[in-house]
């Protein structure tokens, strides 16, 4: 009998203490902070650029705001930290996180009309300054869907760390052949035939999301910019256009010059692969960004590499030439607790100060003049611009979520099989124009 | 309190907890999952809208998640078959034949199911690397160059490579059950067969295969329920999904959809229907394989 009683009361602790639990951890977040000081909660991906500079940036921003309590999340996997306690209705108030990202949380929060307006943000003063934000900003970042994501000139994202995107080469391996840097399709084309007969392929990517940046240069430089804001807005026809016809064609033809192995190894396990062919001088040219050097720094490589990169050759001689833009955005998600503290914040952030620790970490941001002090490698990606290449900006302007259609993955994943030779360039195009067509109807 | 009250108590306070438990992690989701099908919903807002059955509809019309059920069917049929038979050879021949090596062999074939998914992975990748691969530098080790292939680049054979590595790692779990099984089975059947002039072939189909059907049958719940799982977990981390799709299975593409195209509400109606799916193949060939139990 004891012994059942017992039993009986242990268990009934067990179950006690799991219901125990639950209420602990919502308490624990209220208690040890001082209730006059403003907390404020800035959640940043921790990407290449390391975690460091944001803790030294939250530090100098507390220092020149004492009133302010910052609490910083920065995670490789910010997406998986943030979005349960979002889910619970425990949103951050400042979120550094860009589109593009696998698990698209800023587009999933953008489809849901879930973010802060800050238009205003670029009319106040920086903080601790008496500049204006928008007039530190190198102009025309501000300009794009990649800001205004609702075509409304309506600001919802701040800009933030860019990068040039391109074609990165070996540049020793082309002055040690004695080959030019293409400048023309044409002359791509030609170099991919010399190159052959010596073993090497013309092209290799990481995977078909380094498409991205490639295409969207390609189409801007196939029909301009006007041409391209109508594709990002997913106009009727658009891509069974003459100019959309041009892009796909290229990419048809660039598949067949596609090192062999490259669709095997093009997933997120062995991307790093793809990008070694480019160290072993196993092929040419490449599609990525900036951050490539730092991701293959430990790699081997070929005797005397050099890194290199170019904006997408012209299509007609003399033509336009781009080199797409990738920016970070910084938001502010419409249920945070703390917006104008964290509109505060988000000016901060644009300070000569903090501009300086995030250079010093290689993250640049869009602000004038900033470029004029880099070194090293970031010195020659920085100056493809300089170079005679347009800037490309912006990316499909939002939808509401469709159920089984994605651009990306019609516009993009469908390279593999082109490469492989499993679709058409024409099946490729008919799908895009199809997916099209879906999202269309669904803008916002 | 009466003896058998108080033995009610008990054995109610007892319970509760699993109950709890079973409740709020098994049940509850469960039915949220059917509930959510029918909205439409991002996954984070508070804008969730009623849809009623569309889900289902455009469900139906959507070539990417048939495409990805003939995945997930073409592993579950492929990985059965293929593990289910190795499992029993090797279970056979570990506990029937009397050869060197027993026991090494025993942890051989079991070390693979204490590995982790992501593990299997990276062994894998490496296996079928296309240029410094083992697979493929086998074949050119004895002038097969013909056979050497994009295992995980071709879209024609790239869920068989998948296959392939799920195969590898539940062989040895399935192996053990067998052999479980198989050891229970009396001496004395097989002395009394071998007098009669059966030969080892005879003895496994006429002795072993009925004596461990029940077995068998329990096994095939498990293959689909595993495979469908593993088969996730081992997509997600080698190719996540490519080539362009080829090896998409519908919990991977449910996955998708439900985070990454922020069409929750759809992604749980694939769930639904891979619930039931899951659960109308596991009664169909528990129907199908039933036969009368063999008393020994």
């Amino acid at each position: 009998m004891k012994k059942k009683v017992l039993l009986a009361g242990m268990s009934a602790l067990l179950s006690l203490s799991l219901i125990a639990c639950q209420s602990n951890s919502a308490s624990n977040t209220e208690d040890g902070k001082d209730s006059k000081k403003q907390t404020l909660h800035v959640a940043a991906l921790e990407s290449a650029y390391g975690k460091d500079m944001w803790t030294k940036v939250i530090d100098a921003y507390e220092e020149a705001n004492p009133n302010v309590n910052v609490k910083l999340t920065a995670d490789k996997n910010l997406e998986e930290v943030i979005s349960p306690n979002m889910k619970a209705g425990n949103y951050p108030d400042v979120v550094l996180l860009a589109t593009g990202r696998k698990l698209a949380l800023t587009e999933t929060l953008i489809k849901d009309k879930a973010l802060e307006d800050i238009t205003d943000v670029f009319n106040k003063n920086v903080y601790g300054e008496d500049v204006k934000v928008k007039d530190k900003l190198v102009p025309g970042f501000t300009d794009t869907l990649a800001t205004n994501p609702y075509n409304d000139g309506k600001t919802y994202m701040a800009p933030m760390f860019y990068s040039p995107t391109g074609l990165f080469y070996n540049a020793a391996l082309l002055k040690e052949k004695g080959w030019e840097v293409p400048k023309t399709w044409d002359e791509m084309w030609a170099l991919g035939d010399k190159a052959k007969a010596e073993g090497i392929s013309l092209f290799t990517y990481p995977t078909t999301g380094y498409f991205d940046a490639f295409l969207y240069s390609l189409l801007l430089e196939a029909g301009g910019s006007d041409f391209y804001n109508k594709a990002m807005t997913y106009k009727d026809g658009i891509w069974e256009s003459k100019e959309a016809t041009k892009a796909f064609d290229i990419v048809g033809k660039l598949a067949k010059y596609t090192e062999p192995t490259t669709v095997a190894n093009a997933n997120d396990k062995d991307y790093k692969k793809n990008q070694q062919l480019i160290l072993d001088n196993k092929a040419l040219f490449m599609p990525n960004g900036t951050w490539v050097v730092g991701e293959m720094k430990d790699a081997p490589r070929a005797d005397g590499f050099e890194w290199g990169m170019t904006a997408l050759p012209a299509i007609e001689d003399s033509g336009d030439r781009y080199a797409f833009t990738f920016f970070e955005q910084m938001w502010i998600p419409a249920q945070a607790k703390n917006k104008d503290a964290a509109k505060d914040f988000l000016t901060f952030v644009y300070s000569d100060k903090a501009a300086a620790i995030f250079a010093e970490a290689d993250a640049i941001q869009p602000i004038e003049g900033i470029s004029k002090n880099l070194s090293g490698d970031n010195q020659l990606f920085y100056s493809i611009y300089d170079n005679g290449a347009k800037a490309g900006m912006g990316g499909f302007a939002a939808t509401e979520s469709v159920e089984g259609v994605s651009m990306a993955d019609a516009l993009f994943r469908t390279i593999d099989s082109i490469v492989s030779g499993d679709k058409t360039v024409k099946e490729w195009q008919d799908a895009v124009e199809k997916a099209s067509d879906k999202l269309r109807a669904a803008l916002k | 309190m009466s003896k058998t009250l108080e033995k009610r108590i008990f054995i109610f306070v007892c319970t509760v907890p699993a109950l709890i438990l079973l409740a709020i992690f098994m049940i509850v989701p469960t039915v949220e999952v059917f509930r959510m099908s029918l909205y439409k919903w991002g996954g984070f807002s508070n804008n969730k809208v009623f849809v009623g059955l569309d889900n289902f509809k455009i469900l139906w019309g959507d070539i990417n998640f048939i495409r990805s059920l003939q995945n997930s069917i073409v592993l579950i049929v492929f990985v059965t078959l293929i593990t289910m038979v190795l499992a029993i050879l090797f279970a056979t021949l570990l506990t029937r034949e009397k050869m060197k090596g027993n026991g090494f062999f025993r942890i051989i074939f079991y070390i693979p199911n204490i590995l982790s998914i992501v593990v299997i992975a990276g062994i894998f990748s490496a296996v079928y690397d296309p240029a410094t691969g083992l697979l493929n530098n086998l074949f050119a080790l004895f002038n097969l160059d013909h056979l050497q292939k994009m295992w995980l680049g071709d879209q024609k054979i790239a869920i068989y490579s998948i296959g392939g590595a799920l195969i590898w790692q539940a062989i040895g779990y399935y192996m053990v059950m067998y052999m479980a099984s198989i050891a229970n089975i009396p001496e004395s059947f097989y002395e009394a067969s071998a007098l009669e002039g059966a030969g080892r072939i005879r003895q496994f189909f006429s002795i072993t295969l009925p004596l461990i059907w029940n077995n068998i049958r329990t096994t095939l719940t498990f293959f689909i329920i595993s495979t469908i799982n593993l088969s996730f977990l081992l997509v997600q981390a080698m190719t996540g999904g490519g080539p362009d799709g080829a090896t998409e299975v519908f919990l991977s593409y449910m996955y998708k959809q439900a985070y990454t195209n922020s069409s929750y509400g759809y992604g749980m109606a694939i769930g639904v229907v891979i619930f039931l799916f899951s659960f109308a193949l596991s009664a169909i060939i528990s129907r199908i394989t039933n036969r009368d139990v063999l008393e020994y």
